[in-house]
């Protein structure tokens, strides 16, 4: 196990390098108009918008510049932000709204496993029943209608009818995360529903269970004993990667919610060729996402036994 | 079983319920007292001045809630010498206090400066300052006087190569005596020696052309005569800063100031600062104009979709929505809808806008291309496109109401200026003008139809015999992914009257940069383009289209006038131009004599078709701030200032809208 952990960990720093360095080189290939202004443009002559992108070493031959930026890195030094807020600490920048998003993030997690789930064992206990239905009609609705369309009518609905808040305020967060919250929670909803119902559904149909029901035992725990666990197992795997991942936000439902998440902030820094900004928000999504994986399959050891990571027996 | 699941259960929902409501992040510490985040609700009232009641039946509101786009209009910078954006000084206006302000008419009235004149016809400018002007910290906490030695160490900061990344820098190295000879200078300097720098002992920065006699006195002393240098105090070039906060902070951390670390002498402290969702503006109880009518707080929610303000509108959670075209259209098509007695235009907005024509188009080979640049060339192809260009339903796109008081005739800014007995200067620009009709509210001014295809008959003419062949290609470009709807009016409009025999309108895309991807490379056939004035003359219009000079923006970049044949017809019209807009500049001591030489400078471009005017920029409304009581110049970065404004708590209509418009052109 600590022989596996250690291989994947240095796995993951080789595979955040290589991520970082071809975002590097993505940001320098672009024209370096966006370096300035539409103000700076019009205003400053050739020499001056030279002079400037010399002194930011953008004019430095490209393997010079990412040394740099490597031993940048090493020192612990991410940048400060040039566009998204000129002279400010990028960590600075991303902490704040990293706690947003994992607020937020978390409390959908939190309703969509608790829902989405719920909602699956329900419609697996009453197959091609009304239940079932009724689920099956949710699943495929939040599927199949564009997700802005869907939050357009949880905003009209939760803003004009029930009068919450329309955008998130600091100065009533309770109450202006509802609505992002449930925007978030929707499609996660019908996602676990979905695959709950699915692998409980396989499940309950497997020799063991026959048996079990011969051997008599209460359908109620055939349900939660053998039904339900072996089902959760290959839904457990992502359940690790999707909790982090939301430290990451959400681009449609910040932005729609004007929510000042991490979301958000990934796409202002590209459209405003903040590189350093850019840089680090690749680097933490992609640890986040190394670390996810690697958090899912230790918890399939946990829900399964069968499952070893290394050394004797299984393998995966 | 069943208890545990129970428990679990409940463990997670109550899970739920704690991160959804826990917490609230660094920033609830810089929250407004009093706050309230739904519109319409005041709070406890103001000591200052009392603003009137609103004839409207309503009340005054007290906190302000606004709303501004998140994509394109989030602040970047907190220091105002720093920035040149709009999206900042927007804010940062109601931070600091001016040397001048304007009022909603676009007069220069006193600020900190109380007094100011010109003894020499415009190179010397001296301002007499107040001396009850403060610094204050986010809270309101005494920092340092504001004294004229404030606008001194801005004018350093600014000029200082290392310090100041060229911004701010280019109006006053065009006209303050020895500010590019300090520029370069600093230039010259390593960073280190530059970055240390300050007013105290610097020779070469004495040759500059500011001095502070006292605390109150400060002049300004320009290269040659600018008879309009008291307009550029409405600019952030001419902004103070206090020496006392540079050391605070230390050089190299003024650039990253924040709204809790900068100092404040303007209406509002800026108390709280959400990226892409709040900034709450806080009435700055030092504030040195006691007679000004200050909200309590004014709230600027940032929005993803300009739709949505509409929405927030409805739900009283702003205090103003433009409405977006399709909104507009639901309310206008329903006269049962309540909203129509509530649906009010807003004022212009500054910028002008045309389509200023490339003579030197290149193939995407690099190659020229000879057609079009022939045809450009020929004044009778140009002025088809001039005539032949009806815009109404580009204008009906912004404003269904009013389409045609969007025509813009002119290069320069209705409401710019005006001569000594009221007239405004497009006025003047317009009487000169050839064949414009009279204004009739219904048709566009310049639109003829029957001249066009006149001009159209004489340039196949007279282009057939030059070799270009037919149709000839009109390029435009946009952004891959953006809305067809204006450049599918344009071409439908174009090819409608002139016929797809003679030019074909074609939609190009570019996909990040217009700059690199089609201006650089010469690519497109025309630009649109809008400018809006930095200071208070025609010149800065003019200069951006003259020949020969690298200041010209449009010229250099849009228009490639440069590269024309040397001794071609095109060329001389241009060097003519050129001379006229000098011979202008040149008369310092006469306005009205100046601004009619202005005039006749830019009825010869227009006349000649080198540019092709297109619009203004305005919107319907529905709002419960009056404004005609805004500050509001055609230039610089006052227009945001939430001062004096007159709002209610009730939304004003469409009658009481046609009282403030009447009253204000009474008081013109």
């Amino acid at each position: 196990m600590f022989k596996y952990t250690v291989k994947r960990l240095l796995q993951s720093v080789l595979t955040v390098l290589i991520i970082v360095t071809i975002v590097f080189l993505c940001m320098r290939a672009l024209p370096t108009d966006f370096f300035f202004t539409e103000d700076q443009m019009m205003k400053l002559d050739d020499q001056q918008k030279e002079d400037i992108l010399a002194k930011a070493g953008l004019l430095d031959p490209i393997p010079t510049q990412l040394f740099r930026y490597y031993g940048q890195i090493l020192s612990g030094d991410f940048g400060t932000s040039r566009r998204i807020q000129n002279g400010t600490s990028v960590l600075e920048i991303i902490g704040g709204k990293f706690t947003i998003s994992m607020r937020l993030g978390l409390s959908s997690m939190a309703i969509s496993l608790t829902l989405g789930i719920l909602l699956g064992v329900l419609q697996a206990r009453q197959k091609d029943r009304l239940m079932d239905h009724v689920g099956t009609v949710y699943t495929v609705f939040v599927n199949s209608v564009p997700p802005l369309v869907s939050y357009s009518l949880v905003l009209v609905f939760g803003s004009r009818v029930l009068g919450l808040p329309s955008l998130y305020s600091n100065k009533n967060i309770g109450m202006s995360s509802i609505l992002p919250v449930v925007c978030l929670a929707l499609t996660s909803i019908a996602h676990y529903a979905l695959w709950t119902r699915r692998y409980m559904v396989d499940e309950s149909t497997k020799d063991y269970i026959k048996l079990a029901r011969i051997k008599g035992m209460s359908t109620q725990s055939i349900m939660v004993k053998h039904i339900l666990k072996n089902a959760f197992v290959p839904l457990v795997q992502y359940i690790p990667a999707s909790i982090i991942l939301t430290f990451g936000g959400t681009l449609l439902v910040e932005r729609f919610f004007s929510v000042p998440g991490m979301g958000t902030l990934m796409v202002d820094a590209i459209q405003r060729y903040d590189t350093e900004v850019v840089q680090t928000c690749v680097m933490i999504y992609a640890f986040l996402g190394i670390i996810g994986v690697f958090l899912g399959d230790l918890a399939m050891t946990l829900f399964d036994p069968r499952i070893k990571l290394a050394g004797g027996g299984e393998t995966r | 079983m069943k208890r545990k699941g129970t428990r679990i259960l409940a463990f997670l929902l109550v899970a739920m319920m704690v991160l959804t409501a826990c917490g609230g992040g660094n920033n609830q510490k810089n929250n407004t007292p009093g706050d309230n985040s739904t519109a319409g609700n005041d709070s406890t009232p103001s000591d200052t001045t009392e603003p009137t009641a609103p004839s409207n039946g309503g009340e005054p509101i007290k906190d302000l809630v606004t709303w501004e786009t998140a994509g394109n209009r989030e602040m970047e910078n907190f220091f105002m010498i720093g920035t040149e954006q709009a999206k900042d000084l927007n804010v940062l206006c109601n931070a600091i206090s001016p040397l001048l302000e304007v009022d909603p008419h676009g007069v220069l009235q006193p600020a900190v400066a109380t007094k100011w004149n010109t003894p020499d016809g415009g190179v010397t400018w001296d301002f007499v300052l107040r001396d009850d002007v403060t610094w204050v910290d986010v809270k309101g906490e005494y920092k340092a006087d504001c004294t004229a030695q404030d606008w001194v160490t801005a004018m350093e900061w600014i000029l200082n190569y290392h310090k100041n990344a060229s911004q701010n820098t280019s109006m006053l190295c065009a006209m303050v005596v020895g500010a590019q000879d300090y520029y370069d200078y600093t230039k010259g300097l390593d960073e280190a020696t530059a970055l240390a720098l300050t007013t105290e002992n610097n020779p070469e920065f004495d040759k500059v052309g500011i001095k502070s006699a006292d605390a109150t006195h400060l002049t300004y002393t320009c290269a040659q005569p600018c008879p309009y240098f008291d307009t550029l105090c409405i600019s952030a070039a001419l902004y103070p800063v206090s020496q006392a906060e540079i050391d605070e902070k230390g050089v190299e951390n003024m650039l990253g100031m924040t709204n809790e670390t900068m100092w404040y002498s303007g209406p509002y402290t800026i108390t709280e600062y959400i990226m892409n969702n709040t900034k709450t503006l806080t009435k700055n109880e030092s504030y040195w104009d006691k007679d000004a009518s200050l909200f309590d707080t004014v709230t600027i929610t940032m929005i993803e979709d300009v739709n949505m303000d509409d929405t927030l509108y409805e739900t009283e959670e702003v205090h103003n929505t433009e409405l977006s075209e399709a909104n507009s259209k639901i309310i206008m098509d329903n006269p049962s809808d309540p909203r129509n007695e509530y649906l009010t235009e807003t004022r212009l907005k500054k910028y002008s806008y045309q389509y200023q024509l490339n003579f030197d188009r290149r193939n995407a080979d690099g190659t020229p291309d000879t057609n079009w640049n022939t045809a450009v060339a020929n004044e009778n192809f140009r002025k088809s496109l001039y005539y032949g260009i009806n815009l109404k339903t580009t204008w009906a796109r912004t404003n269904r109401v009013h389409p045609v008081d969007l025509e813009n005739l002119c290069f320069s800014m209705k409401g710019l200026l005006y001569f000594s007995d009221g007239r405004d200067y497009t006025d003047a620009v317009i009487e000169k003008l050839d064949e414009i009709k009279a204004y009739d509210g219904e048709n566009s001014r310049r639109f003829n139809e029957k001249l066009a295809l006149e001009y159209r008959d004489k340039a196949i003419e007279e282009l057939t015999a030059q070799g270009v062949t037919f149709p000839i290609e009109v390029n435009a470009w946009i952004k891959a992914g953006s809305d067809y709807a204006g450049p599918t009016v344009l071409k439908e409009n174009w090819e409608g009257t002139l016929g797809t025999d003679y030019i074909v309108y074609k939609i190009n895309e570019y996909v990040t940069s217009p700059n690199s991807e089609v201006v650089d490379p010469h690519l497109q056939s025309y630009y649109g383009s809008g400018w809006g004035a930095d200071y208070g003359d025609v010149e800065n219009f003019l200069d951006q289209i003259v020949i020969g000079r690298d200041y010209a923006y449009y010229a250099n970049k849009y228009t490639n006038i440069n590269e024309l044949p040397e001794g071609s017809e095109t060329r001389k019209l241009f060097e003519e131009f050129t001379a006229k807009v000098d011979e202008a500049k040149a008369i310092t001591d006469d306005l009205d004599a100046r601004y009619e030489k202005f005039a006749e400078a830019e009825a010869f471009l227009l006349n000649h078709a080198l540019s092709i005017p297109s619009t203004y920029e305005n919107a319907w409304q529905l709002t419960h701030i009056n404004d005609y009581s805004k500050m509001n110049a055609l230039y610089g970065c006052q227009n945001y200032t939430y001062k004096n404004w007159e709002t209610s708590t009730e939304a004003y209509t469409a009658d009481d809208y046609a009282q403030f418009k009447a009253d204000f052109e009474a008081n013109q």
